[in-house]
């Protein structure tokens, strides 16, 4: 029973660090329609801001994380309006295969700045943890929770009280109308992709700070993106929220309950519930139906 | 025995009757017009008996076998063609190709060379032999619709599903348009229509069927349906209904 | 909602390119064709003792088998992806079940058959497994099939790879074939040669027709008779027969496979983008892009540049190609385009917001 607990915890622990990857993404998704492939690699780019800040300067990973999101922000913003917005009417398939390049080039200028070494950012309280009627919790992770449903919950404020939410949404709901009632649709998909990517770079800090990092670590991180916005639903926060905890306490439970299963099999899990999810409810559990 | 038969059909879509109790003969041979308001669920009936939406209560028949519940390539198979109220070409192909994919399938199932040479033979049928090079994306809004019927008709249905291939055209287009249904219907193809030009329904229909909020509301010849004040209140209100009693044609 | 259909995904029609662009194309391939299955007798033994000249070297007829390989998997995703138009993003899963297989069958402590019976054995697992697979999966659409279809090759991978009896993370070891350069090009050549006929007697068929009509509108093909879910299953099948085909030859010719090689997503990527860049929905534009682009990392690895920077020029292209000739060079070089400015600045507008 303690034990259950114990993972429970931890599941959603890690669930919090599923949610930060995957809010970025679901918004690209369900706002532009676009896959972002290279996601992962942007997250990888926020761990790596996050590592340098931390090892030059000593700045905290969690006080930085303002820093690497603006960051992020200006990538992602140049990304969209320069590139990606050339193919936005082309047909689906071709932003897959563009943001895979990008996510390739991404990978590789990592891999040439700072070769394929594991880095970690260990702040002074790495290691300490609350312990609660022994049941531990890491104040790292609990602290990476609960950025995450700060990040969330910005978000959501972002599309649901502000002016430019509005219009995001706008484009999201049919972009050839919005574009009528005079939005610009360059901008706003570019703000969007923007967000998307400061998204992805706060959650890259928040990973620098649990795991080591090293820069083709990107590809598991959209993959997880993936199964959270299939698992919740496209389209809200709060259902990358449930996806996303949800599918840290089922992969934790899977992998440390059942017999047989362990971190080896950690991808073939997330798979095997994304494959189900789909087959069987595409509109994942929180979607509505089309 | 009729040709199609439809009897108590009925579909919900989240709550909603498109279609409820819906039951009424085709014979063989005729020109059926249904009508009806939009939203009727005219166009859904059409789905239902193409397979296109599976059906929640009654059943259809195709000369009395039970055509309900199956996939549309089968129901395609068995004789029954439609056209889309929102045209569906192929885009990447030829108006020649286009017809010759029905010919191919439905219940002509040609091999590629005769296919050819049944899309030919309609293209003539809808007035389109000069156009068959074409791509389609060169085509005008009334030759799309021309080409939905041509590929309908390659599949050599016994029955033969219109909807609203009038809508949008004028009347110079309408008239032609007239023209190409009874061409098509001259060659022995029982038709149904959708249809909101009452011109169009005066013109070809022996019969007509009026729709309204999913339910049949009348049924009966052209003329005795537009002068039913059930069907004109439904189209126009109660107040229009009893100003026009008398000789309204809407 | 025109985005979403994926019969906008590849507009170029199966005879895109013209009649004459693919005259000339059929007298490159014979002249190809004619010295990739001769020079290589000049490297043989028997060759060397009679004084011939050396046309190519050994490494050279590693690069062609290779590229005979991904000539194969390329037409097999086209079937799927360029025809169909289901954008499928897992193929390589066909080729690593088929190379398992393969190296099982030969294996001499489990079944221990002829290594040609192997072989051709190779693509009844991934058959299997596409039919299985595509049944639940080809009722989805757009970015949901193609992640889905990625996220069953991961997850075989994994589950590959957890597999005692398939050789766990270390994999399995297929006997050494000695002298089996020329056997495994020959072999490889006549893999791709049947891909293509394939492809070739698809286009011309009803089945192909149908296939064609599901990409372009499937609604309006299940109302003209074809039986959707049969024919996008088939053809799934027939893309997962080919590949696998390739993975049992390549199991065989590397006499060694596992997890990282025969699940590799660079490969999975390679083949789709071979298919794109030579042109999707077109008989001889997977051909060309397997050869374009294979040629090209081969010569960026030959080059002694260090691998990240071909990954870099790779990824640049990838992007370069996607932005600016978005319907693949056969399209580009033979259709209705032209190698224009105007043409380039035409196609960018279309496609940007």
């Amino acid at each position: 029973m303690q034990l259950l607990i114990q993972q429970l915890v931890l599941g959603l622990l890690i669930g919090g660090i599923y949610v930060a990857v995957a809010i970025g993404f679901s918004l690209v998704w369900g706002i532009l329609n676009i896959v972002n492939l290279a996601h992962g690699g942007l997250v990888v780019i926020g761990a790596y801001l996050t590592w340098i800040l931390f090892s030059r300067w000593r700045i905290d990973p969690f006080l930085s994380l303002p820093l690497v999101a603006v960051a992020l922000f200006g990538l992602g913003y140049a990304l969209q309006r320069v590139l990606i917005n050339r193919v936005i009417r082309a047909p689906l398939f071709f932003t897959l295969l563009l943001t895979f390049g990008v996510n390739l080039v991404v990978i590789n200028v990592l891999l040439v700045l700072f070769k394929s070494d594991f880095r970690s950012v260990t702040p002074g309280y790495s290691g300490s943890g609350l312990s609660l009627a022994g049941v531990q919790v890491p104040y790292i992770r609990l602290a990476g929770l609960a950025v995450a449903m700060a990040l969330a919950g910005g978000v959501a404020l972002l599309l649901n009280r502000t002016r430019t939410g509005a219009a995001i949404q706008a484009v999201g709901a049919d972009r050839d109308a919005a574009q009528l009632v005079g939005i610009d649709l360059r901008h706003i998909y570019a703000l969007t992709f923007a967000v998307g990517a400061a998204c992805a770079g706060v959650a890259g800090g928040l990973i620098s700070t649990a795991q080591a990092i090293t820069p083709t670590a990107g590809e598991p991180y959209t993959l997880q993106a993936f199964v959270v916005v299939i698992l919740g639903g496209l389209g809200r926060v709060s259902a990358t929220i449930v996806g996303g905890i949800l599918f840290g306490v089922v992969e934790t439970l899977a992998q440390t309950m059942v017999p047989g299963l362990g971190a080896g099999w950690a991808n073939a899990i997330a798979f095997a519930i994304l494959v189900v999810v789909l087959a069987v409810r595409p509109q994942g559990l929180m979607g509505r139906v089309a | 025995m009729p040709l199609l038969s439809l009897a108590g059909v009925g579909k919900r879509f989240g709550g909603v009757d498109a279609l409820s109790e819906v039951t009424f003969d085709i014979a063989s041979g005729e020109i059926l017009g249904i009508i009806g308001p939009n939203g009727a669920g005219k166009t859904t009936l059409l789905n239902c008996i193409s397979g296109v939406h599976p059906l929640d209560r009654g059943s259809i028949s195709l000369e009395g076998t039970r055509i309900s519940g199956l996939p549309p390539h089968r129901v395609a198979r068995l004789g029954i063609g439609r056209t889309f109220q929102v045209v569906k070409p192929f885009a990447s192909m030829t108006v020649r190709e286009n017809a010759a994919v029905g010919a191919l399938f439905g219940s002509s199932n040609l091999g590629p060379r005769q296919a050819f040479q049944a899309a030919d033979e309609v293209l003539e049928v809808v007035g389109m032999t000069a156009k068959a090079g074409l791509p389609v994306a060169s085509l005008t809004i009334p030759d799309r619709k021309r080409l939905e019927v041509a590929r309908a008709l390659a599949t050599r249905p016994r029955l033969l599903l219109l909807d609203e291939v009038m809508a949008g055209l004028n009347a110079v287009e309408t008239d032609e348009a007239l023209e190409m249904v009874r061409a098509v219907h001259a060659r022995g193809v029982t038709i149904v229509l959708i249809e909101h030009v009452m011109k169009v329904v005066v013109g070809l229909c022996q019969r007509v069927v009026v729709l309204n909020f999913g339910q049949s509301l009348a049924e009966g010849t052209p003329q005795e349906v537009l002068n039913d004040p059930r069907v004109i209140e439904a189209y126009l209100g109660e107040k229009y209904a009893r100003r026009m009693r008398g000789g309204a044609d809407a | 909602m025109s985005d979403i259909q994926p019969g906008a995904a590849f507009s170029t029609r199966p005879d895109a390119g013209g009649r004459r662009l693919r005259r000339v194309l059929l007298i490159v391939f014979a002249i190809a064709a004619a010295a990739v299955l001769v020079a290589p007798l000049s490297t043989s033994d028997q060759a060397d003792s009679l004084g011939l000249p050396v046309l190519v070297d050994r490494s050279q007829i590693r690069i062609l088998t290779t590229i005979g390989m991904f000539v194969v998997m390329a037409s097999a995703w086209n079937l799927v992806g360029g025809l169909t138009g289901y954008g499928a993003f897992g193929n390589v899963a066909f080729f690593g079940l088929g190379a398992y297989t393969c190296a099982v069958l030969v294996d001499p402590h489990k079944f221990h058959l002829p290594m040609l019976l192997a072989i051709a054995l190779a693509p009844a697992v991934p058959v299997l497994f596409a039919v299985l697979v595509g049944l639940p999966l080809l009722r989805l659409r757009g970015h949901y099939f193609a992640i889905a279809t990625l996220g069953t090759a991961v997850a075989v991978g994994e589950v590959v790879k957890n597999i005692e009896y398939l050789g766990g993370a270390t994999g399995l070891f297929p006997p050494i074939v000695r002298h089996g350069d020329l056997l495994f090009l020959y072999l490889m050549v006549a893999a791709a040669l049947l891909a293509i006929a394939t492809g070739y007697l698809v286009l011309r068929s009803r089945f192909g027709y149908g296939l064609i009509a599901i990409r372009e509108n499937e609604e309006a093909a299940a109302v003209l008779g074809v039986n959707t879910t049969a024919y996008k299953v088939a053809a799934f099948a027939l893309a997962a027969a080919l590949t696998g085909l390739a993975g049992g030859v390549y199991a065989v010719w590397n006499s060694f496979i596992n997890q990282e090689i025969g699940f590799s997503l660079d490969f999975n990527i390679q083949i789709i983008l071979m298919a794109v860049i030579g042109g999707a929905g077109t008989l001889f534009g997977p051909v060309i892009g397997a050869i374009a682009l294979e040629l090209l990392i081969q010569g960026l690895a030959g080059q002694g540049t260090i691998a990240v920077y071909a990954q870099i020029g790779l990824g640049l292209l990838l992007a370069i190609t996607v932005v600016f000739v978005p319907r693949g060079v056969v399209d580009f070089f033979g259709g209705s385009s032209r190698l224009s400015l105007s043409h380039l600045r035409r196609s960018l507008r279309e496609t940007s917001v």
